[in-house]
């Protein structure tokens, strides 16, 4: 008996020096030389996780091309429903994936947990740069311009998506600017139904509508981040739809739920201000209304304007520690520039690329059923070149949307308003930034 | 309990044979082998998946981040309590231990009634078809706790459930009452799995003391109260402390009601805040807050095992 507690007083001790040590070894990195150069030896074996619907598919034509890179993709639920808690767990056991998809809004949260390989040391890829429409380049390159965290792969332009049946039957007009969108929902309310709901529990759609007025959450000059979730931009935008919430005039069903999709099935919510991988959401989630969903630009702030906000975007990175980089990057570019992937991708999942070219992808010129056979693809890369640049995420951006959602959910319940909402989520983003020793002015 | 780890040992030494026993050390190193052996695979099971993440967790615990400039990697250094200097200041955190100690009172003595009452029941002998609702009782438990929650969030919704007369009269999901629709899930999964409990230590009641009781001209009742009850109480304390310690790692629960649930939060239970603070990625702080909580659980339930052995031994 005696031995044994020896044993496991020995065991004990020494996990805690291993634990204590490893990572203070670890830290200086940041320094190491990030070199890209292809394995040249046999075939390479790379791992990807992704949740695009669908992607197994893509994937499959790239390995039936490319014996000598094989390409295992792994699924996962999308990235802040837990795959990015993974590649964090992961990384921090040091069996990332090589590659793996994270949103543009979640990149600076994954470069400051020194998590991404800097793609830019690939010259296939410093040279693909200019195919990229510019705001997705520097949605990558993250304030350096020498430096390229990841493959931009989609965008996520936004529209309205409006139930046209109903409208002309109501004699409502399709609202062109802010204002007439809530003249319209009260008459849309008169008539039985809301105009839409409030997400409170998806941040990232009140951010395209700040994106699209201007806001701007983050700033980084290399010293210092800014956080300025209450900047005037975002705070008309805040203000309006609180006065939504505050009249009854959109409803509180929260979003991604099967509730949700019923209200949009039986006529509830007519419409719906979404970035161009909504069309796949409205089509599988509200069935019973194929053919009546049409799709018009985003309304305005002042008639005449053309502003367009973002909502979503994957980026396809490399992860530090992926010991075939090249090869990594070789395959990242085929997925993000390839016709034949980019219409695959626009196939399975609705998918926007973020190339220049891929505007002309002839499967964009196509009509689509669910909407009548109306070209929305036309509306969207419209809306993709109308997006203002500069718009720049945070470091921390899980907790952000996390508290945020927090208190949207209490001002949709009557407790608080958004702008409180936002206040709050200004104080705990700036002190989640403080407590992992982030410089914040 | 400690009856019986009294009887047990004398019975065991005269298995020793003790003509062959020769010099008493031999038989008593042979004896530590044999203990080695057999304790080892718990051991090892027990260092690797318990003692060391719990050790990991403490001194990841009392580690800070460092770092330079904006993007600049982060460095670990050795920051004491710091992180408890967080934890123990933050407020919603313990609005959600408070939050999880109001659900506990409510909702383990409601829980651990029905499940007594099924138990005597199903033990009374006054219900055919015994082994039918045994397994009936305890199905809900082999549900998945996920599973569960996203079914009863469906019951409770105001527009999909098919009670729609109440839920559209009574919100089921709202600030002043999802803490207790999330109860009636936690209690509808729990109780079959409390009864088997409860009703197993019934089974190993000897019979002879229900027959000596029922000459003595004791009803069902008075049994069931005077001898049943007492002599099944170190079960019922048994399962009380296993939900306690459930109620404050309540989790799966409402991370599900939280994509429907307007009222629930990230921070709304204990453990929801290490899930979002691990998701940031902070790992630390979420360390410390995990040893807090842990520690938390621990006092509570070793206050009421305290306070029931008193009370059972004056």
């Amino acid at each position: 008996m005696s031995a044994l507690l020896r044993t496991i007083g020995v065991l004990l001790t020494s996990a805690v020096a291993v634990t204590a040590c490893s990572s203070p070894d670890a830290a200086p990195g940041g320094t190491t030389a990030s070199a890209c150069a292809p394995a040249g030896d046999g075939p390479v074996t790379l791992t990807f996780t992704s949740w695009i619907p669908g992607i197994e598919q893509v994937v499959q034509a790239w390995n039936a091309k490319n014996p000598d890179i094989q390409v295992k993709v792994q699924t996962g639920p999308n990235g802040n429903g837990g795959t990015y808690q993974n590649f964090f767990n992961q990384l921090k056991a040091g069996n990332a994936p090589d590659l793996g998809q994270i949103e543009y809004d979640a990149l600076p949260g994954f470069r400051v947990q020194d998590g991404l390989f800097d793609l830019a040391a690939c010259d296939i890829v410093a040279q693909a740069k200019d195919q990229f429409v510019p705001w997705t380049w520097d949605q990558v390159s993250l304030g350096d311009p020498k430096a390229a965290y990841g493959v931009p792969q989609d965008t996520g332009p936004m529209a309205l998506f409006y139930r046209a049946d109903l409208f002309e039957k109501n004699g409502i007009a399709v609202p062109a600017t802010w204002q007439e969108y809530a003249a319209a929902a009260e008459k849309v309310k008169a008539a039985g139904g809301y105009i839409t709901n409030f997400s409170q529990s998806d941040v990232n759609q009140f951010a395209g509508l700040a994106w699209q007025a201007g806001g701007r959450w983050f700033g980084n000059d290399g010293q210092k981040w800014t956080v300025s979730l209450t900047d005037d931009k975002t705070t008309k935008v805040a203000q309006y739809w609180q006065d939504l919430i505050d009249r009854k005039l959109v409803s509180s069903v929260p979003p991604w739920t099967a509730e949700w999709d019923n209200a949009y099935n039986t006529d509830q919510a007519w419409t719906w201000v979404s970035a161009v991988w909504g069309a796949n959401s409205i089509a599988s989630g509200a069935p019973k209304t194929a053919g009546k969903w049409r799709v018009a630009p985003m309304p305005q702030w002042a008639a005449g304007e053309t502003a367009a906000g973002n909502w979503g975007g994957s980026s396809t990175a490399v992860f530090k520690g992926s010991k075939h980089p090249y090869e990594a990057a070789k395959f990242a570019l085929w997925l993000n520039t390839s016709e034949e992937a980019l219409t695959l991708l626009n196939q399975k999942a609705n998918l926007y690329p973020a190339t220049k070219a891929g505007a002309n992808l002839p499967a964009l010129a196509d009509g689509v059923a669910f909407y009548g056979d109306q070209k929305i693809y036309e509306i969207f890369a419209k809306a993709s070149t109308q997006v203002p640049a500069g718009f720049t995420w945070g470091p921390a951006m899980t907790a952000t949307y996390a508290n945020a959602s927090d208190g949207f959910k209490a001002a949709v319940s009557g407790k608080g308003t958004l702008v409180d909402a936002l206040t709050g989520a200004q104080t705990f983003t700036v002190q989640t930034l403080k407590n992992q020793a982030i410089p914040v002015a | 309990m400690t009856q019986v780890a009294t009887t047990q040992p004398p019975q065991a030494e005269p298995a020793v044979p003790i003509e062959r026993a020769g010099p008493a050390r031999r038989g008593r190193h042979r004896y530590a082998r044999a203990v080695t052996v057999f304790v080892a695979p718990f051991a090892v099971l027990f260092l690797l998946f318990y003692v060391v993440p719990i050790v990991y967790a403490v001194v990841q615990s009392l580690y800070v981040v460092q770092r330079t400039g904006t993007y600049g990697p982060a460095q670990e250094v050795f920051g004491g309590l710091a992180q408890y200097r967080l934890v123990f200041s933050d407020g919603p955190f313990w609005a959600s231990v408070g939050r999880m100690l109001a659900f506990g009172a409510v909702q383990v003595p409601i829980m651990l009634g029905i499940a007594l009452a099924l138990a005597l029941l199903l033990d009374s002998g006054l219900v055919t078809g015994r082994r039918f609702f045994r397994l009936a009782f305890f199905v809900p438990y082999a549900v998945p706790g996920v599973v569960a929650a996203i079914m009863w969030g469906f019951l409770y919704s105001p527009n999909l459930s098919p009670l729609k007369p109440i839920t559209s009269t009574v919100d089921l999901l709202s600030a002043d009452t999802v803490l207790w629709s999330i109860a009636n899930v936690v209690t509808w999964v729990y109780v079959g799995y409390n009864m088997l409990i409860i009703y197993s230590a019934l089974m190993a009641i000897p019979t002879e003391l229900h027959e000596a009781a029922r000459i003595d001209g004791a009803g069902r009742l008075w049994i069931a109260w005077s001898i049943k009850i007492p002599l099944v109480m170190p079960a019922i304390v048994l399962t009380t402390v296993f939900s306690i310690i459930g109620t404050l790692q309540l989790l799966a629960e409402p991370q599900v009601f939280r994509s429907f649930s307007s009222a629930v939060s990230s921070t709304y239970t204990p453990n929801l805040t290490v899930f979002s603070l691990s998701a940031i990625p902070n790992f630390n702080l979420a360390a410390a807050f995990s040893v807090v909580l842990a520690l938390t659980t621990f006092v509570l339930s070793f206050a009421f095992l305290k306070s029931t052995q008193r009370r059972s031994n004056p």
